[in-house]
C-alpha cells in the first residue's frame, strides 16, 4: 500500500514535471543564434522547468521578411533601429512597464533611445548594447595616427573592411563627414558627402563583411589592419591575444547600438509567461552572466556592481555613460533615406 | 476511345500537376510581383511597369547581368575544355571505367557549400596556397589576388561543376561506333583529322548538353560570389537577394529574377542555334 502510494506520488510528480516542461517550452523566441544560452534566463528556467523554444535568424532583414511572411512566435530580438519599421508593419505590440520588474533598473540613457519607446509606448525591453567602431591593429597603426579618414588613405589599399550593411556604412560615413547628429535625416548634400566618403574608401576595401568571424580572422591574420566592426570583435581579438583595439575617442567617431526583446502580435502564449521570460532576461544576474561570459554590456544598471570588476575595467564598461555621450546612436533612419542608402550602397560596393 | 483518353489524362496528370504547382504557379507569382510596387512595409498591387523601367535604366543592373553572363560563359568554356580530355580518356582508353566514374563523383559526396568554403581556405590570405608558396620561399608576402575577385568565382564554380561536364561528354564519346574511326584511318586520316572530322562532330550533342547544364545554373549562382567573390566578383543573384532581404523590395527582386531568366534563355537559345549550325558545317 505504502509502496503503491509512493509510486503514485512519483508518477504524479513526473506528470506535473512533464506539464511544466511542456509549459516552459511553449514560449517561442525568435532570436540571433547563441542567445538560447540558458545563463540569460535562469529565473525562467527555475519557474517553468524548461527553456523556451528558439528559432534563429541571421540578420534583422531576414527576421523582418520571415515575420512578414507569416512566421509566428512570442518574442523577437531586433535592435532599436528596426523597431519603428516593425511597428509600421504591425508586427509587434506595446509592452506593459508595470509588469516589467526591472524596468526601473534599466540604464537611464538606454530608456531614452528611439525605438525603445515610441509615442509614449514601450515597445522594446533593452537587453544588450555595445559599440560599432573602428578596430585597428595597434602594432601597425599608432594611437595618435588613427582616424576614420585613414580608411580612405591609399596607403591602406586592401587592408580595410566595412560591414555589408548600408545603415552601418552610412553611420561610419556620417561620423567621418561630421554629420553624425543628422544621421537619421541627412540632407541631400550631407548624403552626397557621406556617399563620396564611402566611394573614397571602396578602393581600400578587402571585403564588405557579413559575418563578424570573417572580419575577426582577417584582423588576426594581418590581412586587415582596420575594420568598422562591433565591440565583440575587439574582445575576440583581445582573447586571441592579437594587438588590436577599438578607437574609443568620441571626437574621432564611434557609434552605439541597443538590442532587446519585443512582444510579437502573433504571440499565443499566456502573457504572464512572456513577462516571466522578459523579467528573467533583464535580471541583474543575467546581466552579470552576459558581461562576464560574453563580454557584452547589459541593459540593467545593477548588473555592473555585482560583476567581476577586473573584467568590467578591461572591457571598458566601468563608465557606461562614456559609451553613450557623443557617440552616434543607431536610431531608425527616415524610410525614404534608408531606401536611398541601400540603393546607393549597392552601387558603391560595385564601384559605381 | 473514351477509356483511352481517360488513360492518357491519368498518365499525364501527375506531371501536369507537378509542373503546374512547382513551375507554372511560382512563375505566375513572380510575374505578378514584378508588376506591383513596394511602399515602405506593404505592397501596392496596382499593375505598373515601373520596376522594369528602373531595372532597364539602372547601369548597375546591366553591369551585373553582363558580368554574370561572362563569368558563367568563362566557367562553361573552362570546365568543358578540361572535361573533354578526361571524358575521352575514360571512354576510350581507361580499363576500369566504373572506378574512374566513381572517382569523378567523389567531390559530390560533400556539400556544395563545404566545397566553396574549402576553396576559401585554399585561396585565403593565410590559406593553403599562400602558406605553401611562402614555405617554399617563392613569395615574400601572401598573394591577395587569389581571393575576392572574379577569378576565385570562376575557379570555384569550374571545380564544383566539373562532373556535370564530364558525364554527358563521356556518354556521347562512349556511343561512337569504333568502326567509324577505323574507316577514317583506312581512308587516310591521321589522328588529328580523325578527331576533328569524326569524334568531335559526333560528340557535339554531349558538348551542348554539358554547356547548358553548366551555364544555366552558374549565371544565377548566389553563394559562390557572396563567399569568395568580394565586391569585384558580385553577380546578379546577389543583387536579387538584396531586394528580397535588406532592401525589402520583393517587386523589384521579382523583376530582376525575370530579367535574369530571360537573359539566360536568350543566351542559351543563341548558343544552341549557333553550335548546331557549326556542327553541321564540320560534318
Amino acid at each position: 500500500m505504502k509502496l503503491r502510494s509512493t509510486g503514485a506520488m512519483a508518477l504524479s510528480t513526473m506528470l506535473s514535471a512533464g506539464v511544466a516542461l511542456a509549459d516552459g517550452a511553449a514560449l517561442k523566441v525568435f532570436d540571433w543564434s547563441g542567445y538560447e544560452d540558458q545563463g540569460f534566463f535562469g529565473a525562467y528556467m527555475e519557474k517553468h522547468g524548461a527553456a523556451p523554444t528558439y528559432t534563429f535568424f541571421g540578420s534583422q532583414d531576414e527576421a523582418f521578411t520571415k515575420l512578414q511572411s507569416g512566421f509566428e512566435a512570442d518574442l523577437a530580438h531586433p535592435c532599436s533601429d528596426a523597431v519603428r519599421k516593425w511597428v509600421a508593419a504591425d508586427l509587434i505590440q506595446p509592452l506593459d512597464p508595470s509588469k516589467l520588474d526591472n524596468w526601473d533598473a534599466m540604464l537611464a540613457e538606454i530608456k531614452d533611445v528611439d525605438g525603445i519607446v515610441i509615442d509614449g509606448e514601450v515597445y522594446m525591453l533593452p537587453f544588450e548594447w555595445g559599440n560599432t567602431g573602428l578596430i585597428y591593429r595597434t602594432d601597425k597603426i599608432a594611437d595618435d595616427q588613427i582616424s576614420l579618414q585613414l580608411l580612405a588613405d591609399p596607403a591602406y589599399q586592401g587592408k580595410v573592411a566595412i560591414p555589408d550593411a548600408a545603415s552601418s556604412a552610412y553611420a561610419l560615413a556620417s561620423l567621418a563627414t561630421g554629420n553624425a547628429a543628422d544621421y537619421t535625416n541627412l540632407s541631400d548634400e550631407q548624403f552626397q558627402a557621406a556617399s563620396d566618403y564611402l566611394r573614397s574608401v571602396h578602393p581600400n576595401v578587402r571585403f564588405y563583411w557579413s559575418d563578424a568571424g570573417q572580419m575577426d580572422q582577417a584582423m588576426a591574420s594581418g590581412e586587415l589592419e582596420m575594420g568598422w566592426a562591433w565591440n565583440q570583435s575587439e574582445l575576440n581579438l583581445i582573447w586571441n591575444e592579437t594587438p588590436a583595439k577599438m578607437m574609443r575617442d568620441v571626437d574621432k567617431g564611434i557609434a552605439t547600438w541597443v538590442c532587446g526583446y519585443v512582444h510579437l502580435k502573433s504571440s499565443t502564449t499566456p502573457v504572464d509567461q512572456i513577462y516571466d521570460q522578459l523579467n528573467a532576461l533583464s535580471d541583474a544576474a543575467s546581466g552579470k552572466y552576459i558581461i562576464e561570459s560574453w563580454g557584452y554590456p547589459h541593459a540593467n544598471a545593477e548588473a555592473y556592481a555585482i560583476s567581476d570588476q577586473d573584467l568590467i575595467a578591461q572591457y571598458g564598461f566601468d563608465d557606461p555613460k562614456a559609451f553613450f555621450e557623443g557617440s552616434l546612436f543607431f536610431d531608425a533612419v527616415d524610410p525614404a533615406l534608408e531606401a536611398k542608402m541601400l540603393k546607393e550602397f549597392e552601387r558603391i560596393k560595385s564601384g559605381f | 476511345m473514351r477509356s483511352e483518353a481517360t488513360k492518357g489524362l491519368t498518365l499525364s496528370a501527375p506531371a501536369t500537376l507537378y509542373v503546374g504547382f512547382l513551375v507554372a504557379a511560382p512563375l505566375a507569382i513572380l510575374v505578378a510581383y514584378s508588376l506591383w510596387t513596394q511602399t515602405y512595409v506593404s505592397v501596392d498591387r496596382t499593375p505598373t511597369l515601373a520596376n522594369y523601367r528602373e531595372a532597364f535604366t539602372d547601369p548597375l543592373v546591366r553591369h551585373l547581368m553582363i558580368r554574370s553572363i561572362l563569368i558563367a560563359a568563362t566557367v562553361t568554356i573552362a570546365t568543358v575544355a578540361l572535361a573533354y580530355p578526361i571524358a575521352y580518356f575514360i571512354a576510350l582508353r581507361a580499363e576500369r571505367k566504373t572506378l574512374w566514374l566513381l572517382l569523378i563523383t567523389i567531390p559530390f559526396w560533400s556539400s556544395y557549400l563545404l566545397r566553396v568554403f574549402a576553396w576559401k581556405l585554399i585561396l585565403g590570405f593565410n590559406g593553403v596556397m599562400n602558406s605553401a608558396l611562402l614555405g617554399l620561399g617563392l613569395i615574400d608576402e601572401p598573394l591577395t589576388f587569389l581571393l575576392y575577385n572574379e577569378f576565385a568565382v570562376v575557379l570555384t564554380l569550374a571545380h564544383a561543376w566539373a562532373p556535370f561536364a564530364i558525364l554527358p561528354i563521356y556518354v556521347s564519346i562512349q556511343k561512337i561506333d569504333l568502326s567509324l574511326l577505323e574507316a577514317a584511318t583506312d581512308l587516310g586520316n591521321g589522328p588529328v583529322q580523325r578527331f576533328l572530322r569524326v569524334t568531335l562532330p559526333l560528340t557535339i550533342p554531349g558538348i551542348i548538353a554539358a554547356c547548358l547544364i553548366i551555364f544555366i545554373p552558374t549565371v544565377g549562382d548566389y553563394v559562390t560570389p557572396s563567399l569568395v567573390g568580394g565586391s569585384d566578383g558580385k553577380m546578379i543573384a546577389n543583387l536579387i537577394q538584396v531586394q528580397f532581404g535588406a532592401a525589402n523590395n520583393w517587386p523589384l527582386g521579382a523583376t530582376l529574377s525575370l530579367l535574369a531568366m530571360m537573359s539566360v534563355g536568350f543566351v542559351a537559345i543563341l548558343f544552341v542555334l549557333s553550335s548546331t549550325s557549326l556542327g553541321r558545317r564540320i560534318r
